[in-house]
């Protein structure tokens, strides 16, 4: 079978079990699956809006096996139901406005922190046992290890109520209406800084030190060996032969850092109080909204599966040796 | 074992963070004797700064933010290590029996591994964590122990199949030795640097996401960790009041622990591998990590 058809495939498989660990849960759980998952909801929903709640979360008279299929059909149709706490807006509508802040941070830092972090693996891998190399190593190590939470709260204190050169919540001044004029992008920029520079703070270390491993490996190969005896410069032979071969193990690696930089972007929405999928979530756990929770986790799933799915496409355009193995 | 204690005693990366996590865990043993507070209790005025009476200053409700923060190093610790011990277990086993078995049993463990590894973790935890409803230190331990196996079973499985093909696994082979005993004695100790270094990232996954889950308000708010000061401190609204000593002081506790640990962990990579001192075994990690990207 062709390489990408298996990935598709699998990613099918993965995103079925998401759903299948939403079915079983609840119903995993000790008392009345329906009691414990709407018990918000009675009190705020009118009844038939419930019953069709219910329906949608395969909470259908009969066997477990038809109950699963009226769950996962209701899914493949992209129907996650309605949100208990913003009764009527459908979860789709709630979250996908929350994903594209997400997708725009998340995306924009990782961007960012795989440029840079590239960057300075590449010089270190290049000057390695130098001063440099430890202080961007250590560095790199220290940046990683600590949590997201933290760099997001010490940032918030330090830039947000401190110094006060960045605001301290909001995607954007609430003043404003969303709309395409410069004013209006320019405050969105404005109360992105402090969250990307957070995400980047935690990503960067992690791209560093691949790319300083990755090119540490690479630099005693042959042909790198032989591009200094041509005599080529120095930055020619660190960029062109050594980096850009480091690079291919890296692309990869972005996919994985992609789930982690999910789970980082949510504490850093709740903390800068940004109107993405990560506060819509926290929003949806303190009213236990689970349909939005349950919807979240299937959500971010596909966001993941997609993502991987792009490397998967960009590995075989890179590595040309994964078509013919297929 | 001997030569990696008396390695970790001569490289400096080891010594720094064997001492800080040592010294995180005597101050959690030691609280009782360091503090005169009970963590629990109203002490002092609410949002009191520190002082000599309250050396970290008081939270919102007049607790002793040193007490809390001594008191729930023990928590977060313990969710951290029986975390990372159940994280290990489970992946270490699985990936000794997939790498060694091959075939069919491959097969099936590497495709929920790989499935395991594309849901993404924390809104999977986070999705768990709401139906348990609050969830104590050690059922968050237990879930993170369940949802978190899957790196370490990829890793050892890769570095199982090198080891499988040596001579002296085959000698035991022929000579008709048990799988079991193959697996538990020949192979198990070939691997124990890859073992070692998933048990501290484990921990260091562990009492970071238990934090972060108790953050977001899924733990339970009457126990006392590190976590849960948070949680509350930002319920406060600690930092927008000016109480930033609420907040601070588990965010640099956190923040010592994790740097301690990871430390440590790039020490023993050192340590059990010396060739590879400027590449590490870190690298060998993340390569072998990626060897299995291809396939399913």
């Amino acid at each position: 079978m062709p390489f990408l058809l298996r990935r598709i495939l699998f990613y099918l498989a993965a995103f079925v079990a998401a759903a299948t660990i939403n079915f079983f849960l609840p119903r995993l759980m000790p008392g009345d699956p329906v009691a414990l998952m709407f018990s918000s909801a009675a009190s705020e929903l009118p009844p038939e809006s419930l019953e069709a709640l219910k329906l949608t979360f395969g909470f259908v008279d009969g066997p477990l096996w038809k109950q699963y299929l009226t769950y996962l059909s209701s899914i493949f149709t992209g129907d996650l139901g309605v949100s208990v706490k913003y009764f009527p807006l459908p979860v789709t509508d709630l979250l996908g406005r929350a994903l594209l802040w997400t997708v725009s941070l998340v995306g924009t830092a990782t961007l960012f922190s795989f440029v840079l972090g590239s960057f300075l693996g590449m010089l270190a891998a290049w000057r390695r046992g130098s001063r440099l190399d430890v202080v961007l190593s250590v560095s790199a190590i220290f940046a990683t290890s600590i949590p997201a939470v933290v760099t997001s709260l010490v940032a918030l204190f330090v830039f947000g109520f401190t110094l006060g050169w960045f605001p301290t919540g909001y995607a954007h001044d609430p003043a404003l209406d969303p709309s395409f004029s410069l004013a209006f992008l320019a405050s969105v920029a404005h109360h992105a800084i402090l969250p990307l520079i957070t995400l980047c703070f935690v990503l960067t270390g992690g791209f560093t030190v691949t790319m300083r491993n990755n090119m540490i490996n690479l630099l005693g190969q042959d042909y790198v060996v032989m591009a200094r005896a041509k005599g080529l410069s120095d930055r020619r032979v660190m960029v062109w032969y050594a980096a850009r071969n480091a690079l291919l193990p890296t692309v990869s690696s972005l996919a994985i850092a992609l789930g982690t930089v999910l789970g980082g972007s949510l504490v850093t929405e709740v903390v800068f109080n940004y109107p993405g999928l990560g506060n819509t979530l926290y929003q949806a756990i303190l009213a236990r909204d689970y349909p939005v929770i349950q919807g979240q986790l299937l959500v971010m799933t596909a966001a993941m599966l997609v993502s991987n799915f792009i490397v998967d496409v960009s590995y075989v355009l890179l590595d040309p040796r994964l078509k013919r193995s297929g | 074992m001997g030569q990696l204690w008396i390695g970790l005693c001569r490289n400096r990366k080891a010594f720094i963070g064997l001492a800080i996590v040592l010294l995180i865990v005597l101050v959690a043993l030691a609280a009782p004797l360091l503090t005169e507070y009970n963590p629990a209790a109203r002490t002092g005025r609410p949002h009191q700064p520190p002082s000599a009476e309250h050396i970290l200053g008081t939270t919102r409700l007049g607790q002793d933010v040193w007490a809390r923060l001594i008191y729930g190093a023990q928590t977060s610790l313990a969710v951290g290590f029986a975390a990372g011990l159940l994280i290990t277990v489970v992946g270490t086993t699985l990936g000794i029996v997939a790498g060694y078995r091959g075939g069919k049993t491959d097969e099936v463990i590497s495709f929920f591994t790989n499935m395991v590894l594309v849901v993404p973790n924390l809104p999977l935890l986070l999705v768990i964590a709401s139906f348990v409803g609050q969830a104590g230190p050690m059922v968050i331990a237990l879930i993170l122990g369940l949802t978190s196996w899957a790196w370490g079973a990829r890793v050892t499985r890769a570095e199982t199949l090198s080891v499988k093909q040596r001579d002296f696994v085959k000698a035991a082979e022929m000579m008709g030795e048990p799988q079991w005993r193959i697996m538990a004695f020949e192979i198990l100790p070939n691997v124990f640097s890859i073992v070692g270094i998933n048990f501290i990232g484990s921990v260091i996954f562990a009492v970071i996401t238990e934090a972060t889950l108790e953050f977001l308000g899924l733990g339970d708010p009457n126990v006392i960790s590190w976590g849960t000061m948070l949680y509350n401190a930002q319920k406060a609204s600690a930092l927008s009041v000016g109480a930033w000593w609420d907040i601070l002081a588990p965010c640099l506790a956190l923040a010592l622990l994790g740097i301690g640990l990871s430390l440590l962990n790039f020490a023993v990579d050192e340590i059990a591998n010396p060739r590879l001192r400027t590449g590490g075994r870190l690298a060998r990690w993340t390569s072998l990590v990626k060897s299995g990207e291809g396939r399913l």
